[in-house]
């Protein structure tokens, strides 16, 4: 399989980098919902710091990812789209990358707000965003909260649309984000 | 040789005049008492990876001291543990709770130093230090100095150390783990004392 994308399929990093934040999102999800779940105390603090820093890493993975997306061919969406699905599944994948900047910054910004620095797996410390501001922090805990759910719509919305296309359409469009799969158009991996 | 008891007394008798002697040439020590406005006593600690800071807002502070006398010198520090401030109400709260200062059972930390030795830096004050009802041997580094400040004697002690919180026993249960608030705590002091 090549590293690179081509016009017809994206390229093992571009694959790994899209799975690996699919799975740290869902360890986002897990962490959040688990120790919003507890009362403050030393098991809460460990899974908040440990959201903290996967956030953190997420994204880090997002600005690298969109560096060699910038540097490679972006796959064709299928001839076969209408103008509207076409707009449709661009405004889906910016919304995608857009949240996955909103969610780390408005976390970190609001830790800092709460003046708690982030530290990324207690290997070093990030600087605070903004100064100590309880009210900043009430309004981005509510903001990262509500991004969350936006987020969760517009995977969903992804979600659908590959299924869609995969199972309906039965085009190469969740096939050439697979590792290990053959597409049918273009040359063979 | 064998010292006749007619020779031992009047040596007994030089010794006892020169001890006295040297008490009485020993310069009084001041009192001093905290000026609460003009001091702080902060401490740092590593939470989740990152340090964090916080400071004690109410401590009673005796010291007698003078440099030239540092026989007759005492430390004498009780800090309100419920005073505990680090900026966050809720942190605030977890930390007078019973696992860790627990402040409802220990409403005061303690240190007494009745020895004070002079060092390369300062003084070094040894005594004990009682926190969460646990007492151990402690010593406290700092520099002092004496000041007149509008005729009345004052003196500005500073300093910097650190403990082990579980060597106290603050942090039970969850909190006897280290891995996201650190056993280390960092204390430093910067005190405005005034004779009183």
């Amino acid at each position: 399989m090549p590293l690179r994308n081509t016009r017809h399929r994206w390229g093992v990093l571009s694959q790994l980098f899209h799975w690996l934040i699919v799975a740290l999102v869902i360890v986002q999800v897990t962490l959040a919902s688990l120790a919003d779940d507890l009362p403050p105390g030393a098991k809460k603090l460990a899974l908040l710091a440990r959201h903290k820093s996967v956030g953190i890493t997420i994204l880090m993975l997002v600005i690298l990812r969109l560096l060699w997306r910038s540097l490679n061919l972006t796959p064709l969406l299928p001839m076969t789209l209408k103008p509207y699905e076409r707009l449709l599944a661009r405004f889906t994948h910016a919304a995608l990358y857009v949240l996955l900047f909103a969610m780390p910054l408005s976390g970190w910004t609001m830790s800092s707000a709460r003046g708690f620095p982030v530290s990324w797996f207690g290997f070093f410390t990030l600087p605070d965003l903004v100064p100590k501001n309880k009210s900043l922090y009430a309004a981005l805990l509510t903001t990262h909260e509500a991004l969350a759910w936006v987020l969760a719509a517009v995977v969903a919305l992804h979600v659908v649309a590959a299924l869609k296309h995969h199972f309906m359409l039965r085009d190469d469009v969740l096939r050439r984000m697979l590792p290990f799969t053959t597409t049918r158009q273009g040359p063979k991996a | 040789m064998i010292v006749t008891s007619s020779v031992r007394a009047p040596l007994l008798a030089t010794a006892l005049l020169a001890a006295r002697a040297a008490a009485a040439d020993a310069p009084a020590v001041t009192h001093y008492v905290l000026d609460p406005a003009r001091s702080s006593l902060e401490f740092n600690f590593l939470q989740a990876g990152a340090q964090n800071k916080g400071r004690f807002r109410t401590l009673q502070v005796s010291l007698d001291f003078s440099s030239d006398n540092l026989a007759a010198s005492r430390l004498d520090v009780t800090i309100e543990t419920n005073s505990v401030d680090t900026g966050d109400q809720e942190r605030d709260d977890t930390l007078r709770s019973a696992d860790l200062l627990a402040v409802a059972k220990f409403p005061q930390a303690h240190f007494a130093a009745a020895k004070i030795e002079r060092t390369a830096a300062g003084y070094d004050a040894i005594g004990k230090l009682t926190i969460r009802g646990v007492t151990r041997d402690a010593h406290l580094p700092f520099t002092f100095k004496a000041a007149s400040e509008n005729g009345a004697p004052a003196g500005y002690m500073s300093g910097k150390t650190s403990l082990r919180r579980l060597d106290y026993g603050v942090g039970q249960g969850d909190w006897k783990a280290t891995d996201q608030v650190g056993n280390d705590v960092g204390v430093s002091f910067a005190l405005r004392l005034a004779a009183h």
